[in-house]
C-alpha cells in the first residue's frame, strides 16, 4: 500500500484530469461557437495558473508566503518580449526567459532564504516593489507604459505550426507548457527530495537532526518556484502583445495568492482551479459593475469562511478515500493471485 | 577500552545560571551510559551541546576520537551520532511510515534525491526493518499525531535508529509510559548495544540500575558521581543530593 502523501499526490492528479476534461470540452464549444473572447481568457488564466502553482511550491510545500512571486512572473515576461521584438522566436524566447529567472531566482532566494515566516513575506514583498520600480522608471524598458509591439508569433512545433493569433492553437500549446510544469513540481515532491522539503514545513527543528541540511532544499524550492513562475510570465507577451510594469507590482502577486487560497494550498492543482475561477469571476463580474474588486472580495471572504481548504479541498478528502480503498481492495485480491505488489 | 563518545570540561551558561559546568565524560562502546539527576541538573542542556543543538561556551566534544565540538546536527548525524528528545519530536502530520522512511532515505546517495522513490533498496528495507523491530506494523499508515504516547515514544527511538548511528543519545525515552511499555522499551534498549553505544537519561531509578552499564550522577551542572550503577547507589554525595536520604 502506498504513503497518504502518495495518495494525496494521486488525487491532485485526478482533479487535474478533471480540470483539463472539463477545459477541453468547454474549448470545444468555444471553437464550435467561435467564441475568441473566452478562449483568450482561458489561456490568461492558465498562464496566471503557472503563476498560481509558483506561488503554491513556495506557501503549499515550503511553508513560506511569498508576496513577491510576481517578480520572476515579470522578469520572464519583460525578457520574452524583449526577445520577441528582436527576433520572433517562441524557443529563443522561452530560454532565455528561463535563464533569467533562474538566474534571478538564485539571486533573490539567497536574500530571502534568510529569514523566515512574516520577513520572508516582507522581503519578498519589498525585492518585487523595488525591481518593480526601477523597471517603472527605466526608459529602456519602456517606464510606465511597458513593452509594447511584440509581434505576432508563429511557433513552430514539429509537424504543425501554431500562430500565438490562432485563439484555440495558443490555447493548446499554453495548456502544454501548464502541464509540463505541473508534472515537473508533483514529481519534484514525490522524490526523497520533496519529503525533506515537506519535513521541512511540518517540523524544521527536527530535521537537522536527520542529517539533513535544511537551507539547500529551501533554496531549490524557491529557485524552482521563480523559474515556474518566469516561463508563465514568458507566455504573456506572446498572448497579448505587450507587457507593463503592473505584472510585477504586488496587486499581480496578491492575486497569485488569493488563487492558491481559494483554490486549495498545498494541492499544486488548487492554484490552477484557483486561476480559472478567479480570472472567470473577474472578467463576468467586471461586465457587470465596475465595482467588481468588491465582489471578488466578498467571494475570498466568504471562500476562507467557508471552503478552508479550499475548492479543492472539499473533494480532496472523499477522493483520497476512494482511492485508498480502491487500493486496498486490488492490494488484497493481488495478494491472492500474485503475492507480489506491495 | 577508546571512548566512542567523550567531553571534557563542556560549559554553558544560561546568564548567570551554570547549567553545564565543565562536564567530562567518556562513553564505552556498546556499553550504556546513564545521565541521572535532579530535574534542572543540566541533563537536555548536556545532550543538545553534544548533538550540536548548542555550540558551549568551553570545552569539547570527540566522536570516535575526531574532534566534532563545532559541527552542527546535520552533521554529527552523519558522523553517526543520532539523539532523541525528551519531548516527543516528530512529523505528527505524516504516517508512521512516512516517518520512517523520512528518516531512512538519508542511507541512500546524495545522487538519489530526485529519482522516485523506490520500495526496495535500502532505506525502504531499513523502513521493514524498524517497522518490525519496533513492533509497527498495525499502525504504519496511521498519522503519527494518532498514535498512542507510548508509540509515539517508541518511534522516536525508531527515527534515530533509521541512520545506523554509532552513537544513540536517548533523553528520557520512557517518559509517560505505562509500566508494560516501560519494561519492554527497557528490553528493546538493552538489545540495541549489538550495534550502537547508547548515552541514556532515565528518570526510573529501577530502569537506571537494571540497563545502565556505567552512570552518571549530574547536580546544578556539574558531575557529582561516575561509575558502576552498584558504585553510584553507594556514593553518599549522590544520595545527599539525588536520592535525598542518606
Ligand atoms: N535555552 C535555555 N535558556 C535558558 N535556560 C535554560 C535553557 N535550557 C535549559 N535551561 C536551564 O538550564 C537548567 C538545566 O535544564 P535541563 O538541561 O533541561 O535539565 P534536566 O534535563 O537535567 O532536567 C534549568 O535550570 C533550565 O531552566
Ligand atoms: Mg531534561
Amino acid at each position: 500500500m502506498h504513503d497518504r502523501l502518495d495518495i494525496s499526490m494521486r488525487a491532485n492528479h485526478v482533479l487535474f484530469a478533471v480540470l483539463m476534461g472539463v477545459g477541453l470540452i468547454c474549448v470545444a464549444l468555444a471553437v464550435a461557437m467561435d467564441d475568441m473572447f473566452y478562449l483568450r481568457l482561458g489561456t490568461e488564466a492558465l498562464i496566471l495558473g503557472g503563476l498560481a502553482l509558483s506561488v503554491d511550491i513556495l506557501l503549499g510545500f515550503g511553508g513560506l508566503l511569498s508576496l513577491g512571486q510576481a517578480l520572476y512572473f515579470g522578469i520572464g515576461a519583460y525578457v520574452s518580449a524583449l526577445v520577441l521584438r528582436e527576433v520572433p522566436s517562441f524557443w529563443l524566447a522561452m530560454g532565455t526567459a528561463t535563464t533569467a529567472s533562474l538566474i534571478a531566482g538564485i539571486l533573490g532566494g539567497l536574500i530571502a532564504n534568510r529569514v523566515r515566516g512574516v520577513y520572508f513575506a516582507l522581503i519578498t514583498f519589498g525585492m518585487a516593489q523595488v525591481v518593480a520600480k526601477v523597471v517603472y522608471n527605466t526608459r529602456e524598458l519602456g517606464a510606465s507604459d511597458g513593452l509594447i509591439g511584440v509581434p505576432v508569433l508563429e511557433i513552430p512545433l514539429g509537424i504543425v505550426t501554431v500562430s500565438a493569433g490562432n485563439p484555440a492553437g495558443f490555447f493548446m500549446l499554453t495548456l502544454a507548457v501548464v502541464i509540463a510544469l505541473y508534472a515537473a513540481v508533483a514529481y519534484m515532491f514525490t522524490t526523497p527530495f520533496g519529503r525533506v522539503v515537506i519535513a521541512l514545513k511540518a517540523n524544521e527543528k527536527r530535521v537537522p537532526f536527520l542529517g539533513y541540511n535544511t537551507w539547500a532544499p529551501r533554496m531549490v524550492c524557491y529557485v524552482v518556484a521563480a523559474v515556474v513562475a518566469g516561463i508563465a510570465g514568458a507566455l504573456y507577451p506572446m498572448l497579448r502583445g505587450f507587457v507593463s510594469p503592473e505584472l510585477m507590482f504586488f496587486a499581480s502577486s496578491g492575486n497569485a495568492v488569493i488563487m492558491v487560497v481559494l483554490g486549495g494550498v498545498g494541492t499544486l492543482i488548487g492554484a490552477l482551479y484557483g486561476a480559472v475561477l478567479l480570472t472567470f469571476l473577474k472578467s463576468i463580474v467586471g461586465s457587470y459593475t465596475e465595482h467588481h474588486l468588491i465582489a471578488i472580495g466578498v467571494v475570498f471572504i466568504g471562500a476562507i469562511l467557508f471552503m478552508p481548504k479550499g475548492v479543492v479541498g472539499v473533494v480532496k478528502p472523499w477522493l483520497e478515500r476512494r482511492l485508498t480503498q480502491s487500493e486496498t481492495s486490488s492490494a488484497s485480491s493481488g495478494d491472492r493471485t500474485s503475492g507480489e505488489n506491495s | 577500552m577508546k571512548p566512542i563518545l567523550q567531553t571534557s570540561d563542556l560549559s554553558i551558561a544560561f546568564g548567570g545560571l551554570k547549567a553545564v559546568d565543565s562536564i567530562s565524560l567518556s562513553a564505552v562502546p556498546h556499553e550504556i551510559t546513564t545521565l541521572i539527576g535532579p530535574n534542572g541538573a543540566g541533563k537536555t542542556t548536556l545532550f543538545n551541546l553534544i548533538s550540536g543543538a548548542l555550540k558551549p561556551n568551553s570545552g569539547k566534544v570527540y566522536l570516535d576520537g575526531k574532534d566534532v565540538t563545532r559541527f552542527g546536527p546535520a552533521q554529527l548525524q552523519q558522523v553517526g551520532l543520532a539523539r532523541s528528545f525528551q519531548i516527543t519530536n516528530l512529523f505528527f502530520e505524516m504516517t508512521v511510515r512516512e516517518n520512517l522512511r523520512l528518516a531512512a532515505q538519508i542511507l541512500e546517495p546524495v545522487s538519489h534525491a530526485f529519482r522516485p522513490l523506490r520500495r526496495t533498496g535500502r532505506a525502504a528495507q531499513k523502513v521493514d526493518e524498524l517497522i518490525e523491530r519496533f513492533e509497527l506494523q498495525g499502525k504504519m499508515h496511521e498519522q503519527v499525531g494518532y498514535l498512542s504516547h507510548g508509540e509515539q515514544r517508541r518511534l522516536e527511538i525508531a527515527m534515530c535508529l533509521a541512520c545506523e548511528p554509532k552513537v544513540l543519545m536517548l533523553d528520557e525515552p520512557t517518559q509517560g509510559m505505562s509500566h508494560a511499555d516501560t519494561d519492554e522499551t527497557e528490553e528493546l534498549i538493552r538489545s540495541l548495544t549489538d550495534t550502537v553505544s547508547i548515552l541514556l537519561i532515565e528518570h526510573d531509578i529501577g530502569i537506571v540500575m537494571s540497563v545502565s552499564d556505567h552512570v552518571i550522577v549530574m547536580h546544578q551542572g556539574q558531575k557529582i558521581a561516575d561509575g558502576s550503577p552498584a558504585e553510584v547507589r553507594a556514593n553518599p554525595a549522590v544520595q545527599a543530593a539525588y536520592f535525598g536520604h542518606g
